[in-house]
């Protein structure tokens, strides 16, 4: 019996699942605790139950079953993203929710999955190769099309989680390396020549590296750079002849700090929250930045405050662990698996997960910009909450059916 | 090129760029919390940034004479901080301020989520006995705290209420949608020019930040208040309306249901607005208490409800002259074109009746005596596409712009609405004829009527209805006058001519229905109508204008279950036409009225 569950049952992914909501519902109980005696505690509380069942069912539905259905999934979970641009709630200036049955719930969360579903899918199948520039294109109308509806409500952090999980996936089916560089060479060379000459060189430089180390015809690679030099240049170009305000909105959102009263302020009191916390904490419910809510939407996107402030480094170092251990459990299972439907499940799912974590808590620390999506696990949201739980589902399913071909 | 899928040089690149990111992070948590820990732990101690908003005065309203009628008064407002109150002295406060313990402890508990260590709003409005209580008990009650703030003020000459409309404190519901600007305890307006106009009247919050220590108890300024954003007061609006019609219109209708409009046909700018019965704005001003609001949405009389805009009710004889236009632009009929009225037609089966014996009538005469007969049978032959082409120019059936929220298109059927109701084909011609007279499935509101009665002045052009004329910006002192887009209804002169005759017939000659709109010394237009009513007394219409040869006012008067037009809406027309035209009521003879009258002659 118990080998038996050994071999279904990846113990290990959930554990850390359990743990991670665990810390996030501590986190919520100090961040909300004396304003609603507790409620949005209770609240997440219901979430995690009802996770636990989604993520439970999700493993046991049959993986070739999801295979075969993933398209009409996908195309039944889009009217969705349609509906809510007709009938949506507007939440902090975009248009992303759908009350239902006096629930809100954010379809693009549950998008994301059906997608990377049909991604999959499409991919594995043996008439298919990602080294085929056509079958590329295909891949990439999938993916298009939930960014495009959702760049409509308009909510930018969420459509380009898709880039995070659309690119990772087709690097694993084996698309050319050299073709990923040029892909993504040039929003990377944009940013950086925005910020300045030395970060834009030095993107250039890696980026000459790059080329180099994957080979491919040293002719097209020399142009690939010359044309993404020029690029640089260019957009340094049109920043420079940008209206001032322009300017400064966009050195605000690269860098909140130069403006700290407005934009920067959360990113401000969220650095003072986490720095403050030292290396042991202040202590559960005596972060005084988080008691005092000075961090707006603390319990929301800015959630790793919470603990960074009251358990401190160590605190913030066992959440990180947690992370990579799921992510390693993530790769692992990919690497194992036996088949490539679940292969790719396994890589698109663990690539959307290091996305939003290395985001939003690259946000709370200011190593990125404040782009507003949730961290898994932890923060406070039914739907965010519950589309991780059926993606931890899907490891689960992919572990238990990593023998099959 | 297979065995490139999650080849181990792939899984070697992905774990890597994995790796490298979390030591990032780590690197910079590192950073953070050991080696700046004291630092930043520091900073949290003593210097945190917080930022309390400053509400500017809200704009005022002034009529087209720039009398006053919207400013506002100073009201006293009780906050409380909740960190410094103590729950034992909630009895003492309960009893004060005689708000019940359990209502106190939920605003609190808001006012926590929001952010315990800053003062909320707890009461406002409060009386001056309330007033000396606090300050008497002041020493046991921390954390309560009195701030001045301001109310809306009404002038007492004009009720106003379905055209100013309400501003009152924020609801959830609006305050979910507009969380960007609004907090809990903002004013929000929510009816009328106030809705419509909230972003000009409200103006811009400022911001003053403040340094607060960890303790949550307040430093001082931050950075001397180098960084305050001030507030930008609201601006001020100048309407068209002209109170003192304003005023009659409303003294007219005490105790009436319905509603008068009055517009000026050369602009299309409201001089009176009336719909009644009203209510006192002022309950909104202040703290309304559970009980005057039920007491309003409850009555059945329907005080909240704007009749000159929402209601949809057939219009009656009023809109004999726009199926009398069709038929003579067309060229369907001409002025010799005559019917004999023996007092009812018969269609079928079916009998529709008139109110007198007309006998030989033209269309002058059926428009000046208000011959039912006459309509019937020119319905028949205009029939229904030409009929509502033309309703449709005069703005019926949709809604008309108007500067304010509250609006019903009513109804103007045409063939695709008859077809989609009665179904394709199953409907003849004997559907139409009452149309030819107002009655039956046709629904306007008195706005659009007042509109109809500019255009009838006008000769075909009208504009978009509105309040404000111009903004004024105290500030910069500068003027920003409104524009207002202009329709036109293109039918020949002749046509015209010979309608708007009719309706000079209809108030100046004998036997005309609308003689009770007569004003001393100034001719005047108009028509009547009587809209038959399933659940009781018929409705009461009148529209008309004057002067006859130069339109300076056209209106529109509704009496719901009033009787006869001509009896109930028509004087009270007369009344407000006089009124704005001479600038008194002059037919109860003072010395200054006998000249005006003189004058005109």
């Amino acid at each position: 019996m118990n080998s038996f569950f050994k071999e279904y049952f990846d113990t290990v992914l959930f554990s850390t699942v359990i743990a991670l909501a665990a810390v996030g519902l501590i986190s919520i109980y100090s961040a909300t605790f004396d304003a609603y005696a507790g409620r949005d505690f209770y609240r997440q509380l219901t979430w995690v139950g009802i996770g636990l069942i989604a993520m439970l069912v999700t493993m046991l539905v049959p993986l070739r079953w999801l295979q075969r259905q993933a398209f009409t999934i996908f195309f039944s979970s889009l009217p969705l993203l349609i509906l809510v641009l007709i009938m949506g709630r507007r939440v902090y200036g975009s248009q992303s929710w759908l009350g239902i049955a006096g629930l809100g719930i954010q379809p693009s969360e549950f998008i994301k999955i059906s997608t990377l579903l049909a991604l999959s899918s499409f991919l594995s199948r043996s008439d298919v190769r990602a080294t085929d520039l056509k079958d590329l294109v295909k891949a990439g109308g999938i993916v298009l099309l939930p960014i495009t509806l959702i760049m409509m409500q308009p909510d930018f952090g969420t459509a380009l989680t898709f880039l995070g999980m659309f690119i990772p996936v087709l690097f694993w089916a084996g698309a050319s390396q050299f073709l990923i560089i040029i892909i993504i060479a040039p929003a990377f060379i944009g940013v950086a020549s925005i910020i300045g000459t030395t970060p834009f060189l030095l993107v250039l430089l890696l980026l000459g590296i790059g080329l180099y180390a994957v080979g491919g015809n040293r002719f097209v690679a020399a142009l690939v750079f010359g044309a993404n030099a020029l690029i640089g240049l260019l957009v340094q170009l049109v920043y420079d002849k940008l209206p001032l305000y322009q300017q400064k909105r966009i050195q605000t959102f690269l860098d909140p700090n130069n403006d700290p009263l407005g934009a920067g302020y959360n990113v401000i009191q969220a650095k003072v929250a986490i720095g403050s916390g030292g290396l042991w904490g202040k202590g559960f419910l005596h972060g005084t930045q988080t008691q005092l809510s000075f961090i707006p939407k603390q319990w929301t996107d800015f959630i790793f405050c919470v603990p960074g402030e009251e358990f401190g480094f160590i605190g913030a170092l066992i959440i990180l662990a947690l992370f990579a251990l799921l992510l390693y459990r993530g790769v692992r299972l990919a690497t194992i698996t036996k088949n490539r439907f679940g292969s790719l499940l396994a890589i698109g799912i663990t690539s959307l997960l290091a996305f939003h974590i290395f985001v939003n808590i690259g946000m709370s620390v200011g190593l990125m910009p404040v782009i507003g999506i949730p961290l898994p696990f932890l923060s406070y949201g039914g739907s965010s909450l519950l589309s991780y739980m059926i993606m931890a589902g899907l490891l689960m399913n992919v572990y238990a059916n990593r023998k099959e071909y | 090129m297979f065995e490139e899928f999650g080849s181990s040089q792939r899984r070697m690149i992905f774990k890597g760029i994995l790796a490298f990111l979390f030591l990032l992070l780590f690197g910079r948590l590192y950073q953070l919390q050991y080696v700046y820990g004291e630092q930043y732990g520091k900073e949290a101690e003593e210097n945190s940034i917080r930022n309390i908003p400053k509400v500017p005065i809200r704009g005022y309203v002034y009529d087209r004479k720039g009398r006053l009628l919207v400013d506002n008064h100073p009201s006293y407002t009780v906050m409380l901080t909740p960190i410094d109150f103590d729950k034992k002295n909630l009895p003492l406060l309960s009893s004060i301020l005689s708000l019940p313990e359990n209502i106190i402890e939920e605003k609190i508990r808001t006012a926590k989520k929001y952010n315990q260590f800053i003062p909320s709003r707890l009461k406002r409005d409060i009386s001056f006995g309330e007033l000396s209580m606090l300050e008497e008990y002041k020493d046991n009650l921390a954390g309560v705290e009195i701030q001045m703030e301001s109310k809306r003020s009404y002038s007492s000459s004009v009720h106003g209420s379905h055209l100013f409309g309400y501003a009152k404190e924020i609801s959830d519901v609006q305050l979910e949608k507009n969380k960007s600007y609004y907090q809990p305890g903002d004013i929000i307006g929510s009816t009328g020019i106030e809705a419509k106009y909230e972003e000009v009247l409200r103006g811009e919050k400022g911001w003053n930040f403040i340094s607060q220590n960890a303790k949550g108890q307040i430093i001082g300024t931050f950075d001397n208040g180098k960084h305050d954003i001030p507030s930008k007061d609201g601006l001020d609006l100048y309407l068209n309306i002209d109170a003192k019609v304003q005023a009659v219109a409303e003294s007219l209708m005490t105790g009436q249901r319905g509603a008068v409009v009055a517009v000026d046909p050369r602009t299309g700018g409201i001089l009176a607005f009336v719909s009644k019965p009203d209510y006192n704005l002022s309950i909104f001003s202040g703290t309304t208490t559970p009980e005057q609001w039920y007491a309003l949405n409850n009555n059945p009389e329907k005080p909240l409800f704007n009749r000159a805009t929402l209601t949809r009710y057939p219009p009656g004889s009023t809109f004999k002259m726009l199926l009398a236009l069709a038929a003579l632009d067309k060229g369907i009929i001409d002025e010799n074109w005559t019917v004999v009225c023996p007092g009812s037609f018969r269609y079928g089966n079916k009998v529709f009746a008139c109110e007198h014996v007309h006998g030989k009538v033209n269309v002058v005469d059926a428009i000046h005596k208000s011959c039912n007969v006459f309509f019937y049978q020119l319905m028949l032959k205009v029939g229904l596409d030409d009929w509502s082409e033309v309703g449709k120019e005069f703005g019926f059936g949709k809604i008309s712009g108007v500067d304010i929220l509250e609006e019903n298109p009513g109804l103007l059927p045409d063939r695709e609405y008859y077809d989609r109701v009665h179904g394709k084909g199953k409907w003849g011609p004997g559907y139409l004829i009452s149309l030819g007279i107002g009655q039956g499935e046709v629904g306007v509101s008195p706005l659009q009527m007042a509109d109809y009665a500019a255009a009838l002045a006008e000769q075909g052009t009208w504009y978009t209805p509105h309040f404000v004329d111009r903004i004024y910006n105290k500030q910069t002192k500068t003027f920003h006058k409104m524009q207002t887009p202009m329709h036109t209804v293109p039918l020949s002169e002749h046509a015209w001519n010979l309608v708007r005759e009719g309706m000079r017939r209809a108030v100046m000659e004998p036997h005309g229905t609308g003689y009770a709109a007569r004003i001393p010394g100034i001719e005047v237009a108009g028509k009547t109508g009587t809209a038959q009513n399933p659940h009781g007394k018929s409705h009461a219409w009148f529209m008309g204008f004057a002067p006859f040869d130069n339109p300076k006012i056209a209106v529109c008067v509704l009496v719901e279950n009033a009787g006869y037009g001509g009896a109930i809406a028509a004087p009270i027309a007369g009344l407000c036409m006089e009124q704005y035209l001479y600038g008194e009521i002059i037919r109860f003879g003072s010395k200054s009225s006998k000249a005006a009258v003189a004058a005109n002659q």
